[in-house]
């Protein structure tokens, strides 16, 4: 366990720079996600902490010591992959004793204790002796977990280890993770673009965009406070809509551009042309709504329905209940809690 | 479906005509065999022409075997890693004598080797079997490290391995199956050589196709068609010894 510092990283691939100066502190024990679309550079910065790319300029500490210039292998690390690049010519258990083997951790016995101990961490004890390619996909990566946890590294460094799973798969082991990182407390950098992933593993939360830190926090705060424009869009896929905010005899509205209105809550403090964010889970349809939208497309999701629908001109989404159905052309209400709807200028 | 029926009789053909021709009682070589007799695999096996022939050839292609799979692994390890400069241009270096007709390299060796050394001796057929014969190891162990994951030395780094490490404990492994295919089509190369063989011949240094070719020319009888049938089931041992610890698949793969 141990702390990192990440100090003002740059890093071009030729003339393409693709991180901006990057600053990130992780305490010890601390599980940081780094969420990003592709492109965004948060692989890159993962790599660079792992010493697999050099920097371009900055720092890189871990538990206090400079490690900049230490390759991979110098630094105490684990990764995992998301391909989870386990040796295909050797066994489980010899694929999990590696980094043991290679960092010469242990006696020979010590070691086998360590590898069946890391393979019944992750459920996998009596497949010990199986190749990698006899195994499924979810248990290829549990050994690639067990692997990435036996040496008790310092910082342990996920890329996406989740993606390649079916979404049933892709549950079960994001509880897993939770639990294996609460009880071996280890210093974890996730890397995703999936932000339920983000929001749901993750002490906190580093959002990156063009290479740069877009937002930093704890779950709950980057859900319900993004700062951003981006932000909110990209967390909690909000709707963006453009508005004029006013006030019309006391009381502060926000007018669409096709002339619909919209109380907002006295505390905003915008004026004049603003983006309203509205979160697709924050609005209902067909109730009591102060808008009227029309319904353009329905996806049915099992629990709930996604509908697209056209408000004043745009089309925004909602996530709706299974109770009631609107069919394609039906005008609707549309209805959200003042005290969520939050605004911000573009 | 007919030039599937065609190619498999224009390849099985011949080989029936010649192990039928081996058996022959008569005293030329002729198909169908006339009567039956092992006289001509007797003169074979007591003939020390053939003997040392054969002792040449498979001299050679064990010795070939061996330094056309060190050189021609490490050369793909290498260009797989486009660690050198220019990889793609030694990469079509490597695999010419695949395409550049024999001939012209057999007489551009002779040239070279007796202008530079002297006269001709085993290391030189060793030498220049090993050339042509590793465009096929570089081949088959390319095609085995263009399907292994690329993030295998990278997850090994990780862990701690160092250069030499990664080497032999995650690319060599990976390679294997391509080093074996490829030893084995460099046994075969080296082994059924003729045209570097011919040039590069001289008394007591004669290979076994060779051999068969001059007794083809100058008296032909059916101990040509018996030390072929010979080499053929050689061949067909060397197959089955593989597929038993490899497994034939795996080959026609690489």
């Amino acid at each position: 366990m141990a702390n990192v510092r990440l100090e003002n990283i740059r890093k071009s691939f030729g003339k393409v720079q693709v991180l901006h100066g990057v600053s990130l502190d992780i305490a010890s024990g601390e599980f940081v996600s780094l969420l990003g679309a592709s492109g965004s550079g948060k692989t890159t910065l993962l790599r660079t902490a792992a010493g697999l790319e050099s920097v371009t300029s900055g720092s890189i500490s871990i538990d206090g010591q400079d490690v900049t210039d230490l390759p991979p292998e110098k630094r105490d690390i684990a990764m995992m992959f998301q391909s989870y690049a386990l040796l295909p010519h050797l066994s489980v258990s010899e694929n999990v004793r590696f980094p043991l083997r290679m960092r010469k951790i242990g006696t020979r016995e010590e070691q086998a204790e360590s590898v069946r101990g890391a393979l019944e961490t992750v459920q996998l004890g009596h497949l010990a002796d199986r190749l990698p390619r006899q195994l499924s996909g979810g248990q290829q990566q549990r050994v690639a977990l067990a692997r990435a946890i036996v040496s008790n590294p310092k910082v342990l460094l996920l890329d996406e280890p989740l993606s390649n799973l079916d979404a049933r798969l892709r549950e079960d082991m994001q509880v897993e993770l939770i639990e294996i990182h609460k009880r071996l407390g280890l210093t974890t950098i996730f890397v995703t673009h999936d932000q339920e992933e983000a929001l749901g593993l993750s002490d906190r939360v580093v959002l990156l965009h063009k290479g740069k830190v877009e937002q930093e926090g704890t779950p709950a705060d980057m859900y319900s406070q993004p700062a951003t424009v981006f932000a909110s869009t990209f967390i909690g896929s909000a709707n963006l809509v453009a508005a004029t905010i006013s006030e019309i005899d006391g009381v502060l509205v926000a007018r669409l551009v096709d002339g619909q209105t919209l109380p907002l809550p006295a505390n905003i403090a915008k004026r004049g042309e603003v983006q309203l964010v509205l979160r697709q889970e924050d609005m209902t349809i067909g109730g009591e709504g102060q808008l009227k939208a029309k319904v353009r497309t329905r996806v049915f999701l099992g629990a709930r329905n996604r509908y697209v629908l056209s408000l004043a001109g745009q089309e925004i989404r909602v996530l709706a209940g299974n109770d009631e159905i609107f069919s394609r052309g039906q005008t609707v209400s549309l209805g959200i809690d003042p005290a969520r709807i939050r605004v911000m200028s573009d | 479906m007919i030039f599937v029926a065609l190619t498999t009789i224009l390849l099985l053909a011949p080989l029936i005509v010649v192990v039928g021709a081996s058996f022959s009682a008569s005293q030329f070589v002729v198909f169908p065999p006339q009567g039956f007799s092992l006289e001509w695999y007797r003169k074979v096996l007591s003939s020390p022409e053939y003997l040392n022939a054969g002792f040449v050839s498979l001299n050679v292609a064990l010795l070939v075997t061996v330094t056309a799979t060190l050189v021609g692994g490490a050369a793909a390890i290498a260009i797989h890693r486009k660690q050198l400069p220019g990889s793609e241009i030694l990469a079509a270096l490597f695999l010419s004598p695949l395409v550049l007709p024999t001939i012209i390299y057999a007489i551009g060796m002779l040239m070279f080797w007796s202008s530079v050394f002297g006269p001709v001796s085993l290391p030189v057929l060793w030498i220049s079997h090993t050339v042509i014969a590793m465009p096929y190891v570089i081949r088959t162990t390319l095609a085995v490290l263009s399907e292994s994951d690329p993030f295998l030395e990278e997850a090994a780094r990780t862990m701690g391995a160092n250069r030499m490490q990664r080497l032999w404990l995650v690319v060599v492994p990976q390679c294997l199956p391509g080093l074996a295919a490829g030893a084995f089509f460099a046994f075969n190369v080296s082994f059924d050589e003729a045209v570097l063989s011919l040039f590069l011949r001289k008394p007591g240094l004669t290979t076994l196709p060779v051999q068969i070719y001059g007794q083809l020319e100058f008296s032909p009888d059916p101990s040509v068609a018996a030390v072929s049938a010979i080499m053929i089931a050689l061949t067909v041992i060397l197959i089955l010894v593989i597929d038993r610890f490899l497994g034939i698949k795996k080959f026609a793969n690489a």
